[in-house]
């Protein structure tokens, strides 16, 4: 079901060369990466503006980011931080791969970074700017900085990339939409080499008012490090969070003809709509299941391949529910044969950097054959009962995995992951 | 066999018209959409002109609740789609896809420039004067730029491929040629290829005035207010483009799907094209260079040489630097064949929809292929003597087209091209 009609080019299959990290436990790969199968949480008390007066209070914030050690001061001051983050994340996603752009290859690689709110932080700050002090001290860079396409065209620009740039919003699944388009793109030949990734930056007030007016935030502003316990039984919302993943995709062809380390193949991924509700998933998992389904069917394997589910994993109670079903339906008895984790546990939820991180973790446990936790896993939940990794990285091959992004608006994004067959 | 996709359905919400009669009408008669602003108290603002969609009701295309949650962009969205999913014959009784129809198998690539800036500015200020625990749950899901592609999702039992692509002013046409792309790669057999946009909020006129980027809604002769003169592409007076807001949406379809179930194409979407200029944030890179890379990604998508194009659709802002630079990379491109080309600007008339206007274009090279008739660029009085080419004047145009392709071209660098012919049999 659900399969490409079109047969597949192998030497076209997408493949990873480099990987880029800037979260809420780490600003690197090697510390994002060690912090995440240690089961250390990102999350603490907000410190990117005063929430004294916020019912939640309580955020997994990028600590200590400087941008100036990733572009020069001038072009830092003229972007919002989603960009600022995502930038970051592709310079080092680039360096990894080896990759040099310049003349003979610059309209063969696209960019596409995907985010969720792109630069509300600018909106807001224009629109006090425009109250308090008038339209004409409003800064001309408002605009450019504020939308939500400007991370990508950011990448372009540092780094002299002139191939097809693209953001595409699928809200939380926007960042596992982003290789789906980056396959797509390499499949059919258009680019060689495309820089994927999400990113997200939206800790200002308004964000964590209308959240928590949904009902959608954890409130245990007191234990921060605990608040987000994806599948535990006691999970009462999750935990907003900002951060940028940047993977660097190409064609097999290309990666073998420069002799690039390969990480980890992308063989497919699916993309479908609950057509349910605008923010709660589809309680039958109906649209979930089909991707899942179709992702793998789209990378020519079968569902008894899979062993690791990075899951989306939010930590509230529908998601983990409705996404425990969906697993289930989608996998049969294979289910109870998956690990299933959530990074959420750690770096919270990122939006339209959510399902890039998880990307991360699924290339990085194939690398490493070690399987990042579920953290804060206490109470078993009689409606999640998969084997969630609880509490402890867990030694172990990993060929297949695949990570799951389920958005507002019943967006469900599903990328497959494989061990390179090369 | 490669696959094909083909326009099976049309719709429209624009300042020159509700639906695809009332626009196409306006568009060959040349009449203007641009006046003085009504939406918001917009005096502060100098120019204050935009492009308002004009005597919409958003009760009349969804449930009162569901209109007064969602942002105005997501109104034209659902609207618009309604009139494409008809026209196509597609909608059924229940307001819902036909049940002959596998909506797994039918998604959309939904793009918008900004989303809901009107919701979260609403958010904020309620944040501000009434304090967080009244600001609205419905804000976050409802201003995200994917909330439009959700709802039509839900409005209509759209369930295949969804998502929302942003590039700033290229939206349109990446959304178009995105949605192509996913049919002829076999991942659906009928997406939605659709821009919407709902931009006019005072916080857009300060920035964009700030930018120095907006037009002087002056007549350029007798110095005379006259905000229908604000947008005037390729004219040598041309100093900025017009604001404004709307949606269109193109039904396109897997031809032998369309043929199987009796639907009427309408034209075939052939290219595509995409780039980057990698230049800078807010000015477009020299001479067009990137628009001229995105223009021939697309002749080489289409498997055809620059001689079989007869109309573009230009991006044709109104902005001294775009219209020059775009003129500069068609001739580019098209070389001794620029002489033939017919070349229109809808922006005279429309103004400038953001991500919404690349759909939009498309929208109208489909209906040129279909009538025959090629909308004009109004407002043009003073050649520039750079810019020499046949933008169609004034008045709409009888020709036969067989080939047309739509130019966008967004904030930031990024590069669009879509390229549509007739369907003949």
């Amino acid at each position: 079901m659900g399969r490409s009609r079109l047969r597949r080019d192998p030497a076209r299959r997408a493949v990873v060369t480099g990987l880029g990290a800037v979260t809420p436990i780490g600003n690197d790969v090697a510390t994002f990466w060690s912090s995440l199968t240690a089961g250390t949480s990102g999350i603490a008390t907000i410190t990117l503006f005063d929430p004294s007066d916020l019912e939640v209070r309580i955020a997994a914030e990028v600590k200590a980011f400087e941008p100036r050690d990733w572009m020069d001061f001038k072009q830092a001051r003229r972007m919002s931080r989603f960009a600022q983050l995502a930038v970051a994340a592709a310079r080092q996603a680039i360096d990894d791969s080896g990759l040099e752009i310049g003349d003979h290859n610059r309209d063969d690689v696209a960019v596409v970074v995907n985010t969720g709110g792109g630069g509300v932080q600018e909106v807001a700050a224009g629109e006090d700017t425009l109250t308090s002090r008038g339209a004409d001290r409003v800064s001309p860079f408002m605009v450019p900085m504020m939308s939500p396409s400007m991370a990508a065209a950011q990448i372009s620009i540092q780094n002299g990339i002139r191939g097809p740039v693209i953001t595409s919003v699928a809200a939380c699944a926007s960042g596992v939409q982003a290789f789906l388009e980056a396959q797509r793109l390499i499949e059919r030949g258009d680019v060689d080499v495309v820089i994927a990734g999400g990113t997200e930056s939206a800790i200002i007030p308004v964000s964590f008012a209308a959240l928590a007016n949904m009902g959608a935030l954890s409130k245990r502003n007191d234990d921060p490090t605990a608040a987000s316990r994806p599948f535990d039984a006691d999970r009462d919302g999750f935990v907003f969070g900002e951060g940028a993943g940047v993977l660097v995709m190409e064609a097999a062809e290309h990666a073998d003809a420069r002799g690039a380390a390969i990480l980890a193949d992308v063989p497919g991924g699916a993309l479908t709509g609950d057509a349910f509700h605008i923010s709660a998933p589809d309680p039958s998992g109906y649209g979930a299941t089909l991707a899942m389904r179709r992702a793998v069917g789209d990378a020519g394997l079968e569902m008894e391949q899979v062993q690791y589910v990075v899951a989306h994993g939010t930590s509230t109670p529908l998601n983990d529910a409705t996404e425990t079903r969906a697993i289930r339906a989608a996998f049969g008895e294979h289910a109870d044969r998956l690990a299933v984790s959530s990074n959420k546990s750690m770096v919270g939820h990122t939006l339209g950097a959510a399902g890039a991180i998880s990307a991360l973790a699924a290339v990085l446990a194939i690398r490493d054959g070690l399987i990042p936790p579920t953290i804060n896993y206490s109470r078993p939940d009689p409606a999640c009962d998969l084997d969630y990794v609880p509490n402890e990285a867990r030694r172990q091959r990993v060929n297949v995995a695949i990570t799951n992004g389920f958005g507002f608006g019943g967006q469900n994004a599903v990328t497959v992951f494989s061990r390179h067959a090369g | 066999m490669q696959r094909r996709a083909v326009v099976t359905g049309l719709g429209i919400v624009s300042p020159v018209g509700i639906g695809s009669e009332a626009t196409w009408d306006a568009l060959v008669s040349g009449r203007s959409g641009i006046a003085d602003i009504t939406l918001f108290d917009a005096t502060q603002f100098d120019p204050h002109v935009a492009g308002e969609v004009k005597g919409f009701d958003a009760t009349a295309f969804m449930d009162p609740k569901d209109a007064r949650r969602h942002d105005r962009n997501t109104h034209f969205a659902v609207a618009a789609t309604g009139e494409a999913l008809r026209d196509a014959g597609l909608l059924g009784e229940n307001g819902l896809v036909g049940a002959d129809v596998d909506a797994d198998r039918f998604g959309m690539v939904f793009g918008t420039g900004i989303g809901g800036i009107g919701i979260m500015l609403e958010g904020h200020r309620t944040l501000l004067e009434r304090g967080p625990r009244r600001v609205s749950p419905f804000m976050l899901p409802h201003m995200l730029p994917d909330s439009a592609s959700g709802q039509v999702a839900i409005q209509y039992g759209i369930r295949g491929p969804n998502m929302a692509i942003v590039s700033a002013c290229a939206t349109g046409g990446h959304a178009v040629g995105e949605a192509m792309e996913t049919i002829v790669r076999g991942q659906a057999d009928i997406m939605l290829g659709a821009g919407t946009e709902a931009p006019l909020v005072p916080l857009a006129f300060a920035g964009f005035g700030q930018m120095r980027a907006l037009g002087t809604p002056r007549d350029p002769d007798t110095g005379e207010y006259d905000a229908a003169m604000a947008s005037r592409p390729f004219d040598a007076t041309r100093d900025g483009f017009v604001v404004s807001e709307g949606s269109a949406v193109l039904v396109i379809e897997e031809l032998e799907h369309a043929r199987a179930r009796g639907a009427r194409p309408i034209a075939e979407v052939i290219g595509y094209g995409s780039s980057a200029d990698a230049f800078d944030m807010a000015a477009p890179a020299e001479r067009g260079e990137g628009n001229q890379r995105a223009m021939r990604a697309a002749l080489s998508r289409a498997g055809i040489g620059p001689e079989a194009v007869d109309y573009i659709n230009a991006h044709g802002t109104s902005t001294p630097l775009n219209d020059r630079y775009e003129t500069m990379a068609i001739r580019e491109v098209f070389g001794e064949h620029a002489d033939r080309l017919a070349v229109s600007s809808t922006k005279s008339m429309i103004g400038h929809a953001m991500g919404a206007a690349g759909a939009i274009e498309a929208y109208v090279c489909a209906k040129v292929l279909a009538t025959g008739c090629i909308p004009p660029t109004i407002n043009y009085r003073h050649p520039d003597p750079e810019l020499t080419l046949d933008y169609v004047p004034n008045t709409a145009r009888a020709a036969d087209v067989r080939v047309a392709l739509s130019n966008s071209m967004g904030l930031g660098g990024h590069n669009s091209s879509v390229i549509l012919r007739r369907l003949e049999d």
